[in-house]
């Protein structure tokens, strides 16, 4: 009866210690310093991970978006016939929107006496997915609109392709090239670190000798493709590698992870440090209630309910920073991705504006993260107010 | 309701710097259940402290307290706790309230501390209110009070859930010489309508020698009073 009683007490006097905070300069002061403090930290997390978010989401669609889901790498010995099969098999299953043969390898595109290093990849049938948006995906020659727009190329026009890998001659090696019209464009990516090219996988072959063949299979979803990948094992032979979005991606993702892990333990030194505020600040109210204390201590409050006092105060300052900090973050990082109201100068960047992506979970974690910290360190600062003896609070 | 009272050989030494200072050496108590008791000394005879060991708000060093049976050296610090919200009304020299909170709130207290409903809490402090005629001063804050309005709320409170122990440190010694004798009166008045035993250290003669049986602090020991020059 006590306990729950003295619960009820702990709140009610939390509160009205609350509400008297404003009386005194000194405490009023420094608890407007606690809870601002808590505020900023929240509304900083939420803007600085919200930004992050933003970017790290259109570079993961930039990067994805030119990614197969799965790509199936056969043995170098496989021949194009078993690789078609393979691909037929594959094809069949009923998760499988599209399964497609190519072949990669390394090149040179030369034009008008300029010459650029550049992957080729070699397609068979339409032009991959991971080609995104070209006006006709027809079986041809397709370069990046980067490339050829700084070349003034244009479909029609004839470029000579050629492999790394050489032919043997009576002259000796001779590089192996191929002279073939542009068929389209592509939109680059500003995240491609070569430029990509894409020709029929009969060409291809020609130009990379056995490099042997690739299928690439889309579902249509990411996630999907996740589930499908281990599944595709039974169809393929030994020495195969079945590499999903993800895996193809491992290092990138993994720094995108870790860059949102330090930015904000980074930031959350603003709580950190707005939670030393509030410990200094409910030790001065702690202070200056030391009469109060021993008087309830006196009427039979016990040292746990009194630490619970100043545990709850610490905890509707935080509640009260973290509330004001979230609304003014959240508002802040919506109104900014709405209004797209900070600019990049386009080129610079592949976004021409700062996104904000605010995620349910991140503000999850900066709202519980933050009140943990905050009553953490109320609880330290209560537990002075538990200690003292009703006996020496009383003595003046 | 009361309880009687039975501390025997109560020692308590404070240190004060290198030195250590015996405020009580060996007293002895015994007081019925009912009884009024004034307990009179100079400053620094160790009244308060006695009040504090009897209040279960300080440990001796060595002695022993019963109320009510209850051996109250013994009690950690939470069954203390509760001990004193059941069995102990305080009445401070300073009308110790709580600022933040108006009259009636303040003696609502104790019974929130223990749990009642609020309810029966404000019918209950309204009463006490009433009976110390502040029944239109519950909703003043401790700084809209007088002294002595602020001393008959405290009273309330340490009446609020009908203690049979009643402890007051100098209850009238911050207060102007009317106040004093009109919380004095109403505190008897209570003391008797409720049949609380009562200790009250005071230093004002003529308030003691109203109270049924009268003792003396000195040296570190109790002891019937002799006469008014002992008192301070």
């Amino acid at each position: 009866m006590l306990g729950s009683g003295s619960s009820s007490v702990s709140l009610l006097v939390a509160r009205r210690y609350l509400r008297s905070t404003r009386r005194d300069a000194f405490i009023s002061f420094l608890t407007f310093t606690a809870a601002a403090g808590l505020a900023l930290g929240v509304a900083a997390l939420i803007l600085a991970l919200a930004m992050l978010t933003g970017f790290q989401s259109a570079l993961k669609e930039e990067i994805l978006a030119r990614t197969p889901e799965i790509e199936i790498q056969l043995p170098t010995a496989t021949g194009y016939a078993e690789a078609a099969e393979i691909r037929h098999a594959v094809t069949e299953l009923p998760e499988v929107g599209a399964a497609q043969l190519v072949t990669r390898g390394q090149g040179w595109v030369t034009a008008e006496g300029r010459v650029r290093a550049v992957e080729l990849i070699g397609f068979e049938g339409e032009l991959p997915a991971s080609f995104p948006e070209a006006s006709d995906r027809a079986e041809g020659l397709y370069l990046g609109a980067r490339l050829a727009d700084a070349w003034g190329l244009e479909p029609g026009q004839v470029v000579e392709v050629a492999s790394s890998k050489p032919t043997l001659s009576p002259f000796g090696p001779q590089p192996r090239v191929r002279r073939l019209p542009i068929h389209g464009r592509y939109a680059s990516g500003r995240t491609d670190l070569t430029d990509r090219v894409a020709l029929p996988l009969e060409q291809a072959a020609g130009l990379l000798g056995s490099r042997g063949y690739r299928v690439q299979v889309a579902t249509g979803d990411l996630q999907k493709a996740l589930v499908l990948a281990p599944e595709l094992d039974g169809l393929v032979p030994a020495g195969t590698a079945i590499r999903t979005w993800r895996e193809l991606n491992r290092g990138l993702f993994f720094a995108l992870r870790l860059e949102k892990s330090l930015m904000f333990v980074a930031v959350f030194l603003i709580v950190a440090v707005a939670s030393l505020a509030l410990v200094s600040d409910l030790t001065l109210i702690i202070a200056s209630k030391r009469r109060e204390v021993g008087i309830l201590g006196a009427m039979g409050t016990d040292p746990g309910a009194l630490r619970r006092i100043f545990t709850l105060l610490g905890g509707l300052l935080a509640g009260l920073g973290v509330a004001v900090g979230g609304a003014v973050g959240l508002g802040l990082a919506l109104f900014l991705d709405r209004t797209r109201l900070i600019r990049i100068p386009t080129g610079v960047y592949f976004l021409d504006y700062v996104p904000f992506d605010v995620r349910p979970f991140d503000v999850a974690v900066i709202l519980v993260a933050t009140v943990t910290v905050a009553l953490i360190g109320a609880g330290y600062a209560a537990r002075r107010a538990a200690a003292l003896q009703p006996v020496e609070a009383l003595r003046r | 309701m009361s309880v009687a009272i039975e501390a025997t050989g109560l020692h308590k030494s404070y240190r004060d710097g290198e030195r250590s200072v015996d405020v009580l050496r060996g007293a002895d108590l015994s007081v019925e259940p009912g009884e009024f008791v004034a307990v009179v000394g100079p400053s620094g005879s160790g009244k308060s402290t006695l009040l504090h060991l009897l209040g279960a708000l300080d440990v001796p060093d060595a002695g022993s307290i019963e109320i009510g049976g209850t051996a109250v050296a013994g009690l950690d610090p939470v069954e203390a706790a509760r001990f004193r919200n059941r069995t102990i009304g305080f009445v401070f020299q300073f009308q110790e309230l709580l600022a933040d909170f108006d009259a009636l709130e303040n003696v609502m207290m104790p019974g929130k501390i223990a749990g009642w409903r609020s309810g029966r809490a404000r019918d209950r402090a309204l009463e006490l209110l009433a009976e110390v005629g502040l029944e239109d001063r519950s909703d003043h804050f401790p700084n809209q009070l007088s002294g002595g309005e602020r001393q008959r709320v405290a009273l309330c409170r340490a009446l609020l859930l009908e203690p049979p122990l009643l402890l007051a440190d100098e209850p009238t010694g911050n207060l102007d010489p009317e106040s004093a004798v009109r919380v004095f009166d109403l505190m008897i008045a209570l003391q008797e309508g409720h049949g609380t035993t009562a200790l009250v250290v005071t230093h004002n003669p003529a308030l003691a020698n109203r109270c049924g049986r009268l003792l003396q602090l000195d040296g570190g020991r109790l002891e019937a009073f002799a006469g008014a020059s002992g008192s301070g």
